[in-house]
């Protein structure tokens, strides 16, 4: 029967296959000549897509900074700088601002970008709040409209005046891309603001846009290819070509960095930092940036009970109780243990981040981790314990606290553990169990928007922008109705500075205003905030350089605001020591097989080491070949063996 | 015909009592159950009292080495990233991972046990419909069933810390799931055994006397059918830890409760193939291999002794 | 008979497809959390729009019978919806995008398994007891005990981060400019030797255990001693009688066995980036992404029901004495 045969000659050349493979391309080599320098960079977020009003995630407004200027930059210290607009000049009533457009700039395809293009792009947003419509995730149109954005007027093709209905601090840091109203007007407001109606707009590669560069290919859940824009009106960075890649897990990013597959990792585990900073011959450099937001245990606040949900008791919405609970909370330990000491522990609503608003809490109010203090505060507080030492709440019921957290921030269930510990000692019981993302949102929802409350307390983190009104928003009272508030508290006069904080175009009077909301915050505790945890990245040094911190001290060099990270960028190999690329032609047929690999990687190690590792695998395929053909032949002698 | 069932047909029977004890010493004889078994005995007896082996569970806070320490005296297997000692860790894995196996064995058995039985004795529509559930069964990408209804069933739980046998509610849905998911085969070994054993003799003679249905698939056919269900309860097993283990890997695990799935799967999220930590994934990773080893070798020995012809050398 | 047997095999398949995708709209339907609440996190989000997501999203309406004939239509039209994460993306493309990677790296391992596999499956029943069954079925048994993901890691581990040998991510490495067809041969080869590996070596585990199983069944049948008593000898008899008619029960046994290979699918796509469905499927998962799950999961369904279908018929054809 000719099936056995079939299947050791499918064997053999399977073998054989292998082998040519592998032989075969090295004998035609290519030039590794004129090849295009190429930044890759590495993250594990997912990415909404190329249509700018959809961005929700950090990497969204990443792509987006790439691809497209703000009405006003960002520089090295987060300060304004000149972005599409190159200088700017408010009214004296504050409600009327009149930037001056670039004169000269080009599209990346070649048109000419104008005021024209930025009344555009500002009069979307104005018409979607006319007609109620959100655009897309609702983030980017948000700016404007919490700016409170009037009317957008282009007078001629360099100047553009906005009013807007109050003086506002908002407008300038207002995080939104200038569009090119030469493609997206071909769309209705619809197309752009709904990604599934009928006919929208996605804005698919290649995009045409004035940043330094643009995206010229997209494959969704891999990665993005962007190629520098010809026509960037700003100073270029080495670059020729970006291409951000996305990784299923953080431990495959962090190999691929090592192994020189990628230059730039955001968001390694606090280990794999620690290991890749211990180890200097590794050629990455590690960089912690502070974190803008924190993560946080809220209590359920809500200000009456609710049928079928909200909390399981009274205590919550207790301001004193929230207080004494937070005494039984070792914040410096959680960092340690937790961030492997990459982080300080929370302090306020607003992270050390926002140098120019943070401020610390007085020394006579911070609060340290000790259990006794909070014994004390709980009884005074009218929290009694009963005869099997639990503790009673003002209705006389046993304080049993549900604790959760989302399914995607697994390390809250190691917080989860320690606060149990704590707050048992104080004779609270926690029961804590993970929940998925969805559910957990679905549980905070309020009554207002048909909810039920259901949770006694969670964990969770916010993410601000460089302005630090949406690190504010979620604790309004217009918010409990709004729905991003989730500790439902409920403060007159916080409500009030939130509102003239962001009127209040005088620095100082802003600050005075944000220090007294934060104070106001720390006192009545709608939620704790345990640390702020820092940004980890690495980044390797052998094929750029010029890697600066957006802020200087406190940020990171990519993944900041703004494209600054990328156009200062050098390239390392123009550097006095010789790059081992220049040596690859020299070597024999077999090496420069291994420059065939991955090509543009004019790095040292990770090129020299393929040409042997070639030679390895030709070997490892002999060797292949001959385990298969040794089968081929016991396997023949064990049958004429049969056949005696 | 002969149904494709791996070749599990039942041995011309020889002795009516005293089976169990035969067929155990049986089992035993053989090279493989006799290992097999012996490894389950360690397991089990690692899983029955892991606190007077190693004392108990390691939390975050009653964590005892620093982060991520290579083996030592201390820490014979290591630590983790909070520090907890890996060898507690695993013995406690232990006993996660047989009791749930255990659970969602019984659940599988009984389920496909019943189903196969009632489906294969009374035959006609009911015997229909019951197969026609169980294809079903066996043809949906169970994997992506049980992922998708994990989190299903977690939801209908509640996000409880309360526990069953042990097991905190949120391992209880993936219990349920492998046996929802898992009858099917057991079903259909069954009833085909069932349908063979229903032309026997001896069942017609049951039915002449006068003997009701229930009486005959209780007294007749059940007993004739237990070392088969046995056979395949071993198996069923082995893939019930295998499941848990991988659904725990892609996240589903509870991190209080941790089975060597949820090891494995802390062991990725801190990165430990990449940064060498060997300890942290390799004591895990070996109890699962052993242990599926294990109930194999012994559902291959079982089903040696099932097979008389078989033992015939060539 | 044959005609008629067919008929009632294709009728099944058929019934059971229709099962699977009423299963997939309850599945789906019933899930806990809705997807306009992700957009509760963000401050500058209206109610309004909110709402908007809801009715765009269907949710709205009751589940039966509104959404369900909505989604029968839909269904038939071979309109899935549009991905959550991926906005304004389809999901049929995005599933069509991830398809091939799937069916390469599979579609590789299960013809090596199964050709290695079987074998030493085969060898190992035929010389029961000698050094080749012993070995053999042991490397096999470990494997098939196992965990891909597991076995996937520790090959990672050793070939990747120690040896530097091979990439550790991915199909091919992004955005490489390729200078001939070889080139990207070549690149996606290198990438693709770990997975396939992993995947090769874990069906090979389970494939020789069930050849093995089936070679012994046949070994005991009539028809072996009749022929031994002819005095075929042994290599011919094991080739012209025993593995013919021991491949029937194991080629139903892979058909059956595809729904479980899905585990690994998913977790080898997991471990080495590999962007095909497997890692999709977790994705997917883990950002909530319902409508591309429920695509995956009618996908994958229907194709191991057609599957099925195609093994019995081809059964049906080998084996006459078949009825059902």
């Amino acid at each position: 029967m000719r099936r056995p045969l079939r299947a050791r000659l499918a064997r053999v050349l399977a073998g054989l296959g292998l082998a040519l493979s592998v032989i075969l391309p090295g004998a035609v080599a290519p030039a590794a000549a004129a090849d295009p320098l190429i930044l890759r960079v590495g993250t594990d977020q997912t990415f909404s897509g190329l249509n700018p009003w959809q961005a929700v995630y950090v990497l969204d407004y990443e792509v987006f900074t790439l691809n497209y200027d703000l009405l006003v930059g960002y520089d090295q210290n987060l300060g304004n700088a000149p972005g599409f607009a190159e200088s700017w000049t408010t009214s004296p009533d504050g409600k009327t601002t009149t930037f001056k457009i670039r004169a000269g700039m080009k599209w990346s395809d070649g048109e000419p970008a104008t005021a024209e293009d930025a009344a555009y792009t500002y009069q979307l947003a104005i018409d979607a709040a006319k007609q109620e419509l959100t655009m897309g995730s609702g983030y980017i149109d948000g700016y404007l409209s919490s700016a409170g954005l009037k009317s957008v007027k282009a007078t001629d093709a360099t100047t553009l005046v906005v009013e807007t209905d109050t003086p506002t601090a908002l407008l300038l840091p207002a995080y939104v891309p200038i569009l090119p109203k030469h493609i997206w007007s071909k769309h209705t407001l619809k197309q752009i603001a709904d990604a599934e109606a009928e006919g929208a707009f996605l804005n698919n590669a290649p995009v045409v846009g004035t940043g330094p560069y643009t995206a010229v290919e997209y494959k969704p859940g891999e990665f993005m290819r962007f190629e520098r824009n010809p026509n960037y009106w700003g100073k270029q960075g080495a670059a020729d070509e970006v291409i951000i890649q996305h990784f299923a897990s953080g431990d495959t990013m962090v190999q691929a960095l090592k192994n020189g597959e990628i230059d730039y990792a955001r968001g390694i585990s606090a280990d794999a930092f620690d290991a890749l900073k211990a180890d200097p011959s590794s050629g990455v450099t590690t960089v912690e940036g502070f974190a803008n937001g924190y993560s946080y245990l809220t209590f359920n606040g809500y200000p009456k009970a609710i049928k079928g949900g909200g909390s399981s008791t009274s205590a919550t919405r207790d301001p004193a109780f929230r207080d004494a609970l937070a005494y039984a909370m070792n914040l410096p330990e959680l960092v340690d243990k937790v961030l492997a000491g990459h982080g300080t522990p929370g302090t306020s609503l607003l992270p050390p981040f926002q140098s120019k608003w943070y401020v610390a809490p007085a020394a006579d109010k911070l609060r340290s981790f000790n259990i006794d203090t909070a014994k004390a505060k709980l009884d005074a507080a009218g929290y009694k314990l009963d005869s099997s030492n639990k503790r009673l709440d003002k209705d006389n019921k046993v304080i049993n606290l549900r604790m959760t957290w989302p399914s995607s921030e697994p390390e809250l269930a190691t917080v989860a553990q320690f606060v149990k510990e704590w707050w048992g000692q104080l004779g609270i019981g926690v029961e804590a169990a993970v929940t998925e993302d969805d559910t957990l949102l679905a549980d905070l929802t309020a009554p207002e928007n048909d909810g039920k409350a259901n949770f006694d307390t969670y964990m969770w983190g916010w993410v601000g922008d460089v302005d630090p009104t949406s690190l504010l928003q979620p604790f309004t009272t217009d918010e409990i109705a709004g729905g991003s508030s989730d500790t439902f508290w409920s403060n007159a006069r916080f409500d009030e500075l939130f509102k003239q904080q962001g009127q209040q175009l005088d620095e100082a009077k802003r600050k005075a205003d944000l220090q007294e909301m934060q104070e106001l915050f720390y006192a009545e505790v709608p939620n704790i905030p345990l640390y702020f945890d820092s940004e980890l990245h690495a980044y390797r040094t052998d094929r750029f350089g010029g890697w600066q911190n957006q802020p200087p001290d406190t940020g990171t060099p990519l993944f900041g605001f703004g494209p600054i990270g990328y156009t200062l960028l050098t390239d390392a190999s123009i550097a006095p020591s010789p790059s081992p690329a220049a040596s690859e032609p020299a070597s024999s047929a077999g090496a420069s097989a291994g420059a065939a690999t991955p090509a543009p990687s004019a790095g040292g190690t990770p090129a020299t080491a393929t040409s042997d590792n070639t030679t390895l695998l030709v070997i490892g395929a002999i060797v292949v070949i001959a385990i298969v053909a040794g089968f081929v032949l016991m396997r023949r002698r064990g049958a004429v063996a049969d056949e005696e | 015909m002969t149904a494709p069932t791996a070749g599990l047909e039942l041995a011309r029977p020889r002795v009516r009592r005293g089976r169990s004890a035969g067929f155990l010493r049986q089992v035993l004889a053989r090279r493989t159950g006799l290992i097999g078994l012996l490894i389950l005995v360690v397991f089990a007896v690692l899983a029955i009292v892991p606190d007077l082996l190693v004392g108990p569970l390691q939390t975050a806070v009653s964590a005892t080495g620093g982060r991520l320490q290579a083996p030592t005296a201390a820490h014979l297997l290591g630590t983790d990233e909070v520090g907890r000692d890996m060898l507690n860790l695993t013995v406690h894995g232990t006993r996660i991972a047989m009791v749930i196996g255990l659970l969602a064995t019984v659940i599988t058995v009984f389920l496909g046990g019943l189903i196969g039985v009632i489906s294969g004795y009374v035959g006609g529509w009911l015997d229909t419909i019951l197969m026609r559930i169980s294809d079903f069964f066996l043809v949906l990408p169970t994997f992506v069933l049980a992922l998708i209804l994990t989190s299903m069933i977690r939801e209908i739980l509640g996000t409880g810390a309360r526990e069953i046998f042990g097991i905190r509610f949120g391992l209880i849905a993936i219990v349920i799931v492998i046996g929802i998911t898992s009858w099917s085969s057991t079903a259909r070994i069954i009833r085909s055994q069932t349908l063979s054993l229903k032309e026997r003799a001896f069942v017609d003679r049951a039915r002449v006397i006068g003997a009701g249905n229930l009486h005959i698939m209780a007294r007749h056919i059940l007993p004739n059918v237990v070392n088969l269900i046995v056979a395949n309860a071993v198996l069923v097993f082995a893939g019930a830890v295998l499941t848990e283990t991988t659904l725990s890997f892609i996240g589903l695990g509870d991190p209080f409760q941790p089975s060597w799935g949820q090891i494995l799967n802390a062991a990725e999220t801190a990165g430990a193939a990449g940064l060498g930590a060997w300890w942290y994934f390799l004591p895990a990773g070996t109890c699962i291999v052993l242990v599926v080893l294990a109930f194999t070798m012994v559902g291959t020995a079982i089903d040696d002794v099932l097979n008389p012809r078989q033992r015939s050398r060539r | 008979m044959g005609n008629r047997f067919i008929a009632r095999r294709v009728v099944q398949a058929l019934v059971t497809i229709v099962l699977i995708v009423l299963v997939n709209f309850l599945l789906f339907r019933a899930m806990p959390g809705s997807p306009e609440r992700i957009l509760a996190r963000n401050p500058n989000v209206t109610p309004r729009a909110i709402e908007e997501t809801r009715e765009r999203w269907g949710l709205n309406k009751p589940l039966i019978p509104d959404q369900f004939i909505a989604y029968l239509g839909a269904t038939a039209r071979a309109d899935f919806g549009f991905s959550f994460v991926a906005r304004g993306h389809p999901v049929t493309e995005v599933i069509g995008s991830r398809l091939g990677p799937t069916l390469l790296l599979f579609g590789a391992g299960e013809l090596i398994a199964i050709v290695v596999g079987l074998a030493i499956g085969a060898y190992a029943g035929w010389r029961r007891g000698g050094v080749v069954d012993y070995v053999g079925n042991g490397i096999s048994l470990v494997l098939y005990s196992m965990p891909y993901f597991l076995l996937g890691m520790i090959l990672l581990l050793v070939f990747s981060s120690t040896l530097h040998l091979l990439p550790s991510f991915g199909m091919s490495t992004p955005g490489l400019r390729y200078g001939s067809a070889f080139d990207q041969v070549k690149d996606i080869g290198l990438h693709f030797i770990l997975p396939l590996a992993t995947v090769s070596l874990g069906l090979i585990g389970q494939y020789s255990i069930l050849m093995r199983s089936a070679v012994i069944d046949t070994l005991g049948e009539d028809y072996a001693t009749t022929a031994r008593a002819k005095g075929l000898t042994g290599g011919r008899i094991l080739r012209h009688h025993l593995l013919p008619n021991a491949l029937l029960p194991a080629v139903t046994l892979i058909a059956i066995n595809l729904g479980y290979v899905v585990a690994g699918a998913i977790t080898v796509e997991y471990v080495f980036n590999w962007p095909g469905l497997g890692r999709l499927t977790v994705e997917a998962l883990n950002s909530r992404d319902y409508p591309v799950l429920q695509g995956i999961f009618l996908l994958l369904g229907v194709s191991v029901v057609l599957a099925n279908l195609a093994a019995d018929l081809v059964y049906s054809l080998l084996d006459p004495r078949v009825r059902l």
